[in-house]
């Protein structure tokens, strides 16, 4: 006997949505048979759209994939591209794009942390709710993101879709006084962004834990953002232009998002991947404020997602203020570039996770062959494993309603760019009894 | 003492949703504002400014924003709303915070400015490219004028 229960939930028309998806959960005995998360966001083929331009038309181009991560598709890119071309910014282009991604970690986390995850985890419907009975919280999440975007707008002269960074470097000198200016404001946040590690840490999180690899860069030195090795938890060790021998993307018939496998399995990528394999690479301060709350890295509760987010937030601000004082005025932005042809490889650390690109240019610059792997493709497959265990831990015998916001909950921990579609998800339970 | 004014537009430079750059660009033109107490009206242009709306009215006494808007009116129908008379009834996400989303945010932080009126005009989507539709284009002055209005009777000396 197959019983279908489907909960229909209205998409309003006039929603901005990034995506939609449908969570189709098969349940048979009371055990979750199979699990499918099914992406419908219409293909935007981007890296087609990338071949024949310049190579100096592609950090302005990725940028428009994401307005909430613009920042991590443009270093992805740059890096890439002069990689390929044999050219070296130096520290001070170095530092800077180190700062812009702090910046964009700022803020997104931010955003993730009390538009998406709070409500949550404290039981409210959405962040208006929840703001009544928590607007002080709300209104310094609210000021640690605009510090991000302060930070991007220094650098990128908009906040959304910067326009400041180009292959060898950026096209302005931010003036020592703007830097001097803000600086001074990030230090003044450095009280909250420890007070926000700390009430992360006490949300009643679900207790959990999953057996996933966690896959992020490593640095010799530092926190990953910009540059380092892609390593796993379970002892993956190798330099980015290796990523396609270990990493292979396909097509699911259920979903237009590509799911990525390491090795043929679903792994994890992201603030937490980031967070278990780099423990060591936090700065001092950053490692104490997170030892006194008591929470425990590594960590296999896929919930501690949302603390490693606060956690980032606050290295981020202890870098950029780092980064900031040791700040002067360059005679250049950048340096020259000259186009040669071959592959080059980039991979960074956005908000979500590892983000790869590879070109294919010309010796002309152009650009012949693109391929960017998103962070969101590379969960895919997580999400499902997640979903599979999160649900079946929770309970199938509670209501469709219960099951969905369950559901969502689990989906949004990962903050997947496909998360607005997640808020409508159209739960579609078949239950299969034995007889 | 004189009220500051804040008179914000939200858009982007393509089609019919220029509309809030667009009556930000005449109004900062207007001879009418130009006329009244120096210094008291400022204007800023958006892009997308999600819950960090919020920031930008900070200090203001009367907030006026200009937003494209569509509810299934003729294009080029005009609104004018006033706190209580929006409803969000898109859900928040990271990628998709709108105006209606902000204001209902700022309203649950007891963040709203004493007075906060939201200028709408009815658009046409199908309009792309870097100008305004007809119907738009033939009742922004409408509009303007009725933004001119309102920001000379708040500019007026406050009473303290």
């Amino acid at each position: 006997m197959t019983e279908e229960r489907r909960v229909p939930i209205q998409v309003p028309v006039l929603a901005r949505v990034e995506g939609e998806g449908t969570l189709e959960l098969r349940v048979r005995g009371g055990a979750i048979e199979e699990v499918r998360l099914r992406i419908f966001e219409p293909p935007r083929m981007f890296e087609k759209l990338l071949e024949g331009r310049d190579y100096s038309e592609v950090p302005d181009m990725v940028a428009r994939i994401c307005g909430i991560c613009p920042v991590a598709y443009q270093m992805s890119a740059v890096h890439a591209i002069e990689s390929l071309f044999g050219v070296d910014p130096g520290s001070w282009v170095r530092d800077l794009r180190r700062l812009l991604y702090c910046g964009e970690w700022m803020q997104s986390h931010s955003l993730h942390i009390h538009m998406l995850a709070a409500p949550d985890f404290l039981g409210y419907t959405g962040v208006t709710d929840m703001a009544r009975d928590h607007a002080e919280e709300v209104r310094r999440g609210l000021g640690l993101q605009a510090l991000g975007n302060d930070i991007i707008r220094l650098l990128g002269a908009r906040s959304v879709h910067p326009v400041g960074v180009r292959v060898g470097g950026f096209h302005h000198v931010p003036p020592r006084a703007q830097a001097g200016a803000l600086l001074d404001k990030l230090r003044a946040a450095l009280p909250q962004a420890e007070a926000l590690v700390r009430w992360t840490a006490a949300f009643d999180l679900p207790a959990m834990e999953q057996d996933f690899t966690a896959v992020a860069l490593r640095h010799a030195r530092e926190y990953p953002m910009n540059e380092g090795r892609l390593v796993s938890s379970h002892g993956l060790d190798v330099a980015i232009d290796q990523f396609e021998t270990r990493f292979v993307e396909h097509q699911e018939p259920h979903s237009t998002a590509l799911h990525c496998l390491h090795d043929g399995k679903p792994y994890l990528v992201g603030p937490l991947a980031r967070l278990n394999l780099n423990l060591d690479r936090l700065p001092v301060p950053v490692r104490a404020v997170l030892e006194n709350t008591g929470v425990k890295f590594p960590s296999r509760n896929m919930y501690h997602s949302v603390v490693a987010r606060a956690v980032e937030i606050l290295l981020a601000l202890h870098e950029a203020i780092r980064i900031l004082e040791a700040y002067h005025e360059s005679p250049a932005p950048g340096v020259d570039v000259k186009p040669r042809a071959g592959t080059g490889y980039g991979c960074t650390e956005a908000p979500r996770g590892t983000l790869w690109h590879r070109y294919d240019i010309d010796a002309a610059g152009k650009v012949t062959h693109a391929r960017i792997v998103p962070p969101t493709s590379q969960n895919q497959a997580r999400i499902e494993a997640d979903l599979r265990q999160a649900l079946q831990a929770y309970g199938l015998d509670h209501e469709d309603a219960a099951l969905r916001q369950r559901g969502e909950m689990t989906i949004r921990n990962y903050d997947p760019c496909i998360s607005c579609a997640t808020h409508f998800l159209d739960l579609r339970i078949h239950r299969v009894s034995c007889f | 003492m004189t009220s500051k004014i804040l008179i914000l537009g939200i858009g982007s430079p393509f089609g019919d949703d220029r509309l809030g750059w667009a009556a930000v660009e005449a109004l900062q033109r207007s001879s009418a504002l130009a006329a009244v107490a120096g210094g008291c009206i400022s204007f800023a242009v958006l892009d997308r400014p999600g819950a960090l709306l919020l920031a930008q009215w900070r200090d203001a006494d009367y907030v006026m924003v200009v937003d494209a808007v569509r509810s299934g009116a003729p294009p080029g129908t005009r609104h004018r709303l006033e706190p209580g008379e929006w409803i969000a009834r898109e859900p928040v996400s990271s990628h998709g915070f709108g105006l209606a989303a902000a204001l209902e945010l700022a309203r649950a932080l007891n963040d709203l400015p004493s007075h906060l009126a939201v200028y709408g005009m009815e658009i046409d989507p199908s309009c792309t490219g870097f100008s305004l539709s007809q119907p738009v284009r033939r009742s922004l002055p409408d509009l303007i004028r009725e933004i001119e209005r309102e920001a000379c009777a708040c500019a007026q000396p406050a009473i303290i």
